[in-house]
């Protein structure tokens, strides 16, 4: 039997037993939110990789776009249009978007592994249509738990599946 | 002397013809072909500096199965990956040399060929890292670095079977765990009843069907549609992705899992969606072992889901539905029917993944050292 059976089996008043759980959250949220963790890297084919913080994104010129989530209900989201990210990190985008860059995609990661990827054409406003946003906040709240901090928004998609939630890394890479 | 050889060669003889089943004799050599379905892809690499072959996969076979890997020479890898349990071990956790359980339950050894990240959470970036790990644990293997090398270089068989694999009799731990993970790398199941359904071969029951329903569809209750949403995060044909979540199975993880790696706060509780292969066959589950039945599992997500700040999106409650699915008592007997189907009885018993017992005396001559 290990110690947290007996946690559970232990009689305690169920108010204790949240009390003590609700503490030990609180001091383990408390611990990790003093240390100024990275949220986002931008690697590969860049010339600049980019380690951002949180306040760094918060920072950054936001743009507003509208789309229709798993709900079938449109919202509005705000954040960084991934292209601004991508050329921060030196992503060969506007008039280097041709040639060979044309087999470059970015594979976009989540913190629970989830995978998805756009091909540089997609995100660069002199091709695509649409602006395809890193959105951080949801009809002018932040994204709920399970969604952020970071989402991907793909205005149009029919399919939502491309906005991958819980974002934390962006890689660029040539088609090999 | 030459008496004593003579018995020897008769004795090696008598253990051959009363062996199991026949070595593969001459040490097969060349590259190894791997076959799998197409449906699973090729999403996979193979280190360039240890590339496939029938010697590599021969020599791990042997090494997987090698007690005197270990300090007591009484535990090698196939103790804790036995194959009649899709190579689990049994029990909630495992016991090695120490005789003290280790941390974490013993995953199911399948379709690793297709795995980035190992370990529970997924610290290890290739098998080749992660063999060395259970090596040098002291609950698990025990060894000492290079202490496993040394064992085995004072064999007579082995240093000629490391020529023949690695091109030099020298014995490292680098290269046991490239052979190691070679065979790892066969260890390929796609042969289950849920795989033959697939291809048009099997037929389901009512029952089953109805699993599979449950098994697949995200519940939307807007629309009367019930569903587990497995698939989900437990994946399609090959019924594994790698993710890692946080399944709700307590508000205060005792073991914080990927955080551990990650140092993400959002990581907190998380750890490997495992494989549903073989899945009846692997009990008990979770990472540490604490559902001892698939009956145990379902109710878990049926009724006992611990919300937690990195509860995995898809367990949480939102405004139409609440926390777990609450499945009917035919619901779960439907799942429980649907789940043996993802059993592969050709993988368990396949003999080429079996325990080459002391056959191994018989693949090549002894090595005769020179001093």
């Amino acid at each position: 039997m290990h110690s947290f059976f007996l946690n559970q089996n232990t009689v305690l008043p169920n108010r204790i037993r949240y009390a003590s759980a609700v503490l030990c959250l609180f001091v383990f949220l408390l611990v990790t939110s003093t240390k100024a963790q990275t949220v986002l890297t931008i690697s590969g084919e860049v010339t600049k990789p980019l380690t951002l913080q949180a306040a760094d994104i918060k920072a950054m010129p936001h743009t507003s776009v509208t789309g229709k989530d798993r709900d079938g209900k449109e919202h509005q989201y705000s954040g960084i249009p991934l292209v601004n990210l991508l050329k921060l990190a030196g992503a060969t985008l506007g008039g280097e978007l041709r040639g060979e860059n044309l087999v470059k995609y970015a594979v976009v990661k989540a913190i629970d592994g989830y995978e998805v990827l756009f091909a540089l054409p997609e995100i660069d406003p002199e091709y695509a249509t649409r602006t395809i946003l890193l959105a951080d906040s949801v009809d002018g709240s932040p994204l709920p738990q399970g969604v952020g901090p970071y989402r991907v928004v793909v205005p149009g998609e029919k399919k939502p599946a491309r906005w991958i939630r819980e974002v934390k890394s962006i890689e660029i890479r040539f088609a090999k | 002397m030459r008496i004593v050889k003579f018995c020897l060669a008769i004795a090696l003889m008598i253990a051959l013809v009363s062996a199991w089943k026949q070595p593969d004799e001459p040490m097969p050599t060349g590259p190894y072909a791997l076959q799998y379905p197409a449906s699973f892809g090729g999403r996979f690499t193979i280190p360039a500096n240890n590339p496939l072959t029938q010697e590599g996969v021969y020599l791990g076979r042997l090494l997987f199965y090698e007690p005197r890997l270990s300090k007591t020479n009484t535990i090698s890898c196939g103790s804790c990956h036995q194959q009649n349990r899709a190579f689990t071990d049994g029990r909630a956790l495992s016991i090695g040399v120490s005789g003290k359980p280790t941390s974490r339950n013993s995953m199911s050894l399948a379709n690793l060929l297709w795995v980035r990240q190992f370990f529970w959470d997924g610290r290890a970036a290739s098998l080749e890292d992660q063999v060395r790990v259970p090596l040098t644990h002291t609950d698990e293997m025990g060894m000492a670095p290079e202490e496993a090398a040394k064992a085995l270089q004072q064999t007579g068989f082995y240093p000629a079977l490391f020529r023949r694999v690695f091109g030099s009799d020298t014995i490292t731990d680098a290269r046991i765990s490239k052979a190691i993970a070679q065979f790892e790398r066969t260890l390929i199941s796609a042969n289950s009843r849920y795989d033959q359904y697939q291809q048009g071969h099997y037929t389901l029951t009512e029952a089953e069907q109805n699993g599979l329903h449950l098994f697949s569809s995200a519940p939307a209750p807007e629309r009367g549609i019930r569903g587990g949403n497995c698939a989900h995060c437990h994946g399609g044909l090959k019924l594994v992705q790698e993710l890692f979540h946080n399944n709700g199975l307590d508000q205060v993880a005792p073991d914080a899992g990927r955080q551990t790696i990650t140092g993400l706060g959002l990581d907190h509780g998380r750890f490997r969606v495992p494989t549903l292969r073989n899945i009846a066959l692997t009990a008990p589950y979770m990472h540490d072992g604490r559902l001892a039945t698939l009956e145990a599992v379902i109710d878990h997500y049926s009724d006992h889901i611990q919300s937690s700040p990195s509860l995995s999106r898809e367990l949480m409650a939102d405004s139409d539905k609440p926390t777990g699915f609450h499945f009917t008592t035919k619901e779960k007997s439907d799942l429980l029917a649907f789940l043996p189907l993802l059993t592969d009885s050709s993988f368990v018993t396949n003999p080429q993944f079996s325990d080459p017992n002391n056959l191994k005396r018989t693949a090549v001559k002894p090595h005769h050292s020179t001093n």
